[in-house]
């Protein structure tokens, strides 16, 4: 039973080692939109994994096991691991429409299927922006 | 004995207010002194610009002050104009999800490469908009105010797939909607009494239910009521005028209006789209160069 107790506990520490050399947490950053998934690959079409709201903090993993195109990013939510696009994130918390009215967004009500729809747009838009003079 | 024992009781009940009550005032008058002693020191901390600082503080202070009041009385309010103008276009397009159908995998156009350099071409700067694809031939091609004028551009696939557009020819469609953006024919359209009372109000009670749907039906029958004849002459006369500089896109232009011409006289699906906007033939006729009378 002792050696077993051992060896339980030596083989736990060497996953712990593999894990921290493996991943890296590159930092705490906030989800922009008013509403978005984490998506369970790097693919706007892709499954959600769960629906977040604006300023929701976001952990970003940098994981050898894990290469993906640079624009998306591979985070922790929650208990959920998943991808987001880059340019969703923000190193700022930022100045949501939520929670500048909160009292008017609340008083809408809006169920799961509308929650999910919001987000899927953000996804399916087309960004143009043309540059500055 | 118990005798003795009350009166030191007594006697310790009413020395102990006393005692408490001349530390306090000690405390009181150590205060005082403090602030004498700050007098005195005045003069030094003036000339070390601390009190300056104090004052700065204070200020910021209040300043903080004014801006919590700020946000705390926006807390029950009705969205500002800008702010409610991209949350509604994105409430009628969350509400209409399935029927414009734009929750799709859909090809990548590169419109947004085309549109950008378009724009940059014309001398458009630092404009930001969003363009959605939908898989619906019942919406050919449409604009929805957006907020702080990220206006959102909608263009039906079928329509691109029918047409064979090419990402010039849709990016020329959207320089139209954009100069309908430009020239106010969006919001315009849209906007009600009630949006102009209703914006950045306060709430009383719950949110007016009757106000959104009111504006979800302005928006639908934006899409489905087109543009008139004199808003279209000026929008193409705007296009020609800045398409001219540069003849490949007056081309392009042109014969996109042919395209949609022929088109739309040989398909029933696409019938409406001379009346929402009217009409190719009469965007040809007015493009083209007046002929001389010998």
């Amino acid at each position: 039973m002792r050696y077993f107790l051992l060896l339980l506990l030596f083989s736990s520490q060497v996953m712990a080692q593999n894990v921290a050399t493996d991943e890296k947490v590159v930092g705490l950053f906030y989800f922009l939109p008013l509403l978005g998934h984490v998506h369970q690959s790097p693919e706007k079409t892709s499954a959600s994994l769960t629906t977040i709201q604006c300023s929701h903090p976001v952990k970003v993993i940098e994981s050898s096991k894990v290469v993906i195109n640079p624009s998306w990013a591979y985070v922790e939510v929650a208990d959920y691991r998943g991808f987001i696009r880059k340019e969703f994130l923000s190193e700022k918390r930022p100045d949501c429409f939520q929670g500048r009215y909160p009292n008017f967004f609340d008083g809408l009500n809006l169920d799961l299927s509308e929650l999910y729809y919001w987000g899927r747009l953000y996804d399916q838009y087309i960004q143009v922006e043309t540059r500055v003079r | 004995m118990i005798n003795i024992f009350k009166s030191k009781l007594a006697f310790a009940s009413l020395i102990f207010p006393l005692i408490a009550f001349s530390n306090e005032t000690k405390l009181q008058e150590e205060k005082e002194l403090e602030l004498i002693n700050f007098n005195s020191i005045r003069k030094v901390l003036q000339e070390d610009g601390l009190s300056q600082q104090a004052l700065n503080k204070k200020k910021e202070v209040e300043k903080l002050k004014v801006e919590k009041a700020k946000i705390n009385a926006q807390r029950s309010l009705y969205p500002q104009e800008e702010d409610m103008w991209g949350f509604l276009s994105e409430y009628f397009l969350v509400k209409n999800a399935q029927l414009l159908n734009w929750d799709y995998q859909k090809p990548e156009y590169g419109i947004d490469i085309s549109f950008k350099e378009l724009l940059e071409k014309l001398g458009f700067y630092q404009k930001k908009m969003k363009v959605l694809v939908l898989n619906t031939p019942s919406v050919h091609r449409g604009i929805l105010p957006g907020a702080h004028k990220e206006d959102i551009y909608l263009i039906s696939l079928p329509f691109i797939r029918s047409l064979d557009l090419s990402k010039l020819e849709i990016s020329l469609l959207l320089l139209e909607d954009f100069f309908r953006s430009e020239d106010d024919m969006v919001r315009s359209r849209i906007k009600t009494k009630k949006f102009e009372e209703i914006v950045g109000s306060s709430i009383k009670g719950k949110v007016d239910q009757s106000f959104l749907k009111e504006m979800l039906s302005r928006y639908d029958q934006s899409l489905k009521t087109g543009y008139s004849f004199q808003q279209q002459f000026e929008i193409t006369k705007k296009m020609d005028s800045y398409l001219k500089a540069h003849p490949d896109l007056w081309n392009t232009y042109f014969r996109l209006l042919g395209k949609i011409n022929e088109f739309i006289k040989g398909n029933n699906l696409y019938k409406n789209y001379i009346n929402l906007y009217p009409s190719p033939e009469m965007q040809i006729k007015w493009l083209s160069p007046e002929k001389k009378v010998l």
